[in-house]
């Protein structure tokens, strides 16, 4: 067994992926509610996302350098419960009338939500591996563990952003403020899809646009709020806005994964 | 607000306030003129005095008495007025819908009905103009016609009414959507957006609805023009040069009198003939600009025929606006038809009173009715905006009764003809196939319904064969206009309201382009051929 190198860069990852458990949790409990559980697997990502969170909880007290094997599990099931969630959102899509139209694809089963998921668990997984790695050059995935964990952000900040574009143009644009993540957030996978291919330089330019994703998922949700205080009845009528409005717990996911980013950017320093 | 005085020789005196007279009334004072627009109705703050209540909404409808005869009297009142500031866009089914491009020459392109003086490339414009102004919620693509640029807002999400729809257009192979709607699916401004609650067409209590009366109306009180509600208007004055002068109306139980160098009627089909037949002088004898005799004459329903059923799961349908899906295939389409013309037909989400008005009709009373209304979680059902045919028999006179104010009151003379009637069974029977085809069951058809009133002062070309020109103003009047549905030579098979306001768009423009070349207070020589 190696030193306890990577435990830093495990905590990083735990937290990512903990933050999403959360959001999953939190979303998927508010529209399945909304949903009224009508099919009992609208159930399995709340409990999954729960486990993922308290394995997030149990790994941050946790300073073995050794992966622990109910937390992976968790982890390993909480990807799975993620790709069967889409499948199964993409299934309820496309047994609606008229298919994959507009409509249904603003109004039906929403099909980046589960993804969310699915990246809890992928991030849960990494740092589980990181533990297990050496303090000098980790390789993750084939890669130096910095490359691919870069990469497998890039690809979540452009997942995101497809959900997010889907959903803000579902809202029509209507304020100006619903551009930044769709913007941001693409430009933020460019560019550390950049850092990733070009090694051993400043990467400034990913960092800032990570900083810039991790805040703004911050902003995001009192945007959010203040779109719930724009419906009719304001937060006076929460228990129904909170359902009908921008879902609250949505915008902390883009946190999540800039803080994943960010995270990869800092393990480069172990290349050298 | 700003007010005038009545000796204030204000550029426009519009009467009515709905989608042609609101509009007018914004654009016009956004164009710098000085604008004072009447109503018989109220001025409501929907959020302080709306009801979740049918029957005491019907304060929104124009009730005053008229006679209704003809082989197919209309029933007035309801789905076909409004008394209100906003007009009857206070309680539209918000359906916002473009002509199709031949219409505008149904005579010369479809072989019937008249030509409108206005191209169809023009109307385009102001169509999106009026989108943009009321953030029209419509779907990304839209299936029939010309392009047209993306609506502002999102579609709204599909009720179960809608879906049903949707199968039965999927099983017979035609192309349905979402229905472009005037109540906004996202927040705009001071509107929420809206939250399904069904009541669309007896007014909307959150200001989702963009209506005249929270879209042009404050719009045109920021330009500086005044809003006299509760004002009936009675009368239009005519000085001896043959020009108008102002208007005589009712407020406060008082008799006033408006100066005005221009009288806009916009009143809507039944009133605006009414109140230039009432207005008529020794020298316009049978009603100002009546030269033509076309007054009054043409008046054109639409078909509003039903077929419902009902499903073994819940509907619901009265939840969200009514009319959320539409298929305008019949509009579009001109092969397989024993009938000029077109229709569109949507999904119906009536409320209970209605709902229980049109088993009535069918002839359920009693246990029956009671027994019939336990399903009305269940019923589903379409209903089209069907094109009726112009037809001078079938018109707006004065009755020899009188009204409060000791005024005639109308008499609408309406009869379908045989292509109105074949038109009607074609619908019926092509959606009773689309209901069968989505499940469901015990269908039955409502005959007997019909919709929007237009027509009575068509504009055209030539004078002879026409109330008012392309721009809205009377031939026989220089400063005499008609800015609402009256207007329509033909009224195909959509909703009229967006139309109405694209042509109040047009009007507004043309009348600035005239005032900036000198020719608004005096009509140019025409030549005539």
């Amino acid at each position: 067994m190696q030193a306890p190198g990577q435990l830093k860069a495990a905590h990083s990852f735990t937290r990512s992926s903990s933050l999403l458990a959360w959001s999953v949790l939190a979303d998927s409990a508010m529209e399945h509610y909304r949903g009224s559980f009508t099919n009992p697997a609208m159930t399995l990502p709340l409990a999954s996302s729960l486990c993922a969170l308290m394995a997030g909880i149990h790994s941050s007290g946790d300073s073995r350098p050794r992966r622990h094997v109910v937390r992976h599990a968790i982890y390993w099931s909480a990807a799975g419960i993620g790709i069967a969630g889409t499948a199964f959102h993409c299934y309820n899509i496309g047994k609606r009338p008229g298919g994959w139209c507009w409509n249904n694809l603003f109004y039906a089963a929403p099909i980046g939500a589960p993804m969310a998921l699915l990246l809890s668990g992928v991030f849960g997984d990494v740092a589980e591996r990181m533990r297990e790695k050496p303090a000098v050059q980790p390789r993750l995935l084939g890669l130096p563990a910095w490359q691919s964990t870069a990469l497998l952000c890039a690809a979540g900040l452009l997942g995101t952003a497809g959900e997010v574009g889907l959903l803000h143009l579902r809202g029509s644009f209507q304020h100006r403020a619903m551009y930044a993540p769709v913007l941001l957030a693409p430009a933020a996978a460019t560019l550390l899809i950049h850092a990733a291919a070009v090694r051993r330089k400043p990467h400034w330019a990913a960092r800032i646009a990570l900083l810039a994703a991790q805040w703004l998922g911050v902003i995001g949700v009192l945007f959010h709020a203040r779109g719930v205080a724009r419906s009719q009845g304001g937060w006076r009528n929460w228990s129904q806005n909170l359902l009908s409005g921008p879902p609250l717990p949505a915008p902390p996911s883009l946190t999540a994964l800039a803080m994943a980013g960010i995270a990869a950017l800092r393990l480069e320093k172990a290349e050298s | 607000m700003r007010e005038f005085e009545h000796d204030d020789d204000v550029d426009f005196a519009i009467v009515g306030t709905g989608a042609g007279g609101g509009t007018l009334a914004c654009r016009l004072s956004e164009l710098g003129f000085r604008v004072v627009a009447f109503d018989a109705g109220a001025w409501w703050r929907p959020l302080e005095e709306f009801a979740s209540d049918e029957s005491h909404q019907k304060k929104l409808f124009w009730t005053d008495e008229r006679l209704c005869d003809g082989e197919t009297p209309l029933v007035l009142g309801t789905n076909n007025s409004g008394k209100a500031i906003g007009g009857s866009t206070v309680h539209f089914a918000m359906v916002s819908l473009r002509f199709r491009p031949e219409w505008f020459k149904s005579r010369s392109l479809l072989g019937y009905g008249a030509d409108w003086p206005l191209d169809w490339r023009e109307m385009w414009h102001y169509y999106t103009q009026v989108e943009q102004a009321l953030k029209i919620s419509g779907p990304l693509k839209y299936p029939w016609g010309p392009k047209r640029p993306r609506y502002p807002y999102r579609e709204h999400e599909l009720n179960a009414a809608a879906w049903v729809l949707a199968r039965g257009a999927e099983a017979l192979g035609i192309d349905w959507t979402s229905t472009p709607l005037a109540t906004v699916s996202a927040p705009r401004g001071h509107s929420p957006p809206c939250v399904y609650r069904g009541f669309c067409v007896s007014g909307c209590a959150t200001n989702a609805k963009q209506s005249a009366l929270v879209t042009w109306i404050p719009r045109a009180v920021a330009a500086g023009a005044e809003i006299r509600d509760l004002a009936m208007v009675t009368r239009i004055a005519v000085g001896n040069n043959d020009r108008v002068t102002g208007l005589e109306y009712i407020r406060e139980g008082q008799r006033q009198f408006q100066r005005a160098r221009h009288v806009v009627v916009a009143g809507y089909a039944i009133e605006t003939p009414r109140l230039l037949l009432l207005s008529a002088t020794s020298r316009f004898p049978d009603g100002l600009g009546n030269s033509s005799g076309l007054l009054g004459k043409n008046l054109m329903v639409q078909s509003n025929q039903a077929v419902w059923g009902v499903m073994p799961e819940e509907i619901r349908a009265y939840k969200g606006p009514p009319s959320l899906a539409i298929t305008e295939h019949w509009n579009y389409t001109d092969i397989g038809k024993d009938f000029f013309g077109g229709y569109s037909y949507m999904s119906q989400g009536p409320l209970p009173i209605v709902w229980a008005g049109a088993l009535n009709r069918r002839g359920l009373w009693g246990q029956a009715l009671l027994d019939e209304m336990q399903h009305y979680n269940h019923q589903v059902g379409l209903k089209i905006v069907g094109e009726t045919l112009p037809q001078e028999r079938n018109r707006v006179t004065l009755a020899d009764e009188k009204d409060a104010n000791g005024l005639p009151i109308a008499r609408v003379t309406y009869s379908f003809c045989d292509n109105d009637k074949r038109l009607i069974r074609h619908a019926l029977d092509f959606m009773g196939r689309a209901l069968d085809a989505a499940g469901v069951g015990d269908i039955w058809e409502e005959t007997n319904d019909t919709c929007h009133l237009n027509g009575t002062a068509r504009m055209g070309d030539d004078p002879r064969c026409s109330v008012v020109d392309g721009d809205c103003r009377s031939w026989d009047i220089p400063n005499l206009w008609i800015c609402d549905g009256s207007v329509f030579p033909t009224v195909g098979g959509v909703n009229p309201s967006l139309t109405i306001q694209a042509i109040a768009l047009r009007t507004a423009d043309r009348i600035a382009a005239l005032a900036g070349r000198g020719e608004l207070d005096r009509r140019p020589q025409k030549k005539m051929s």
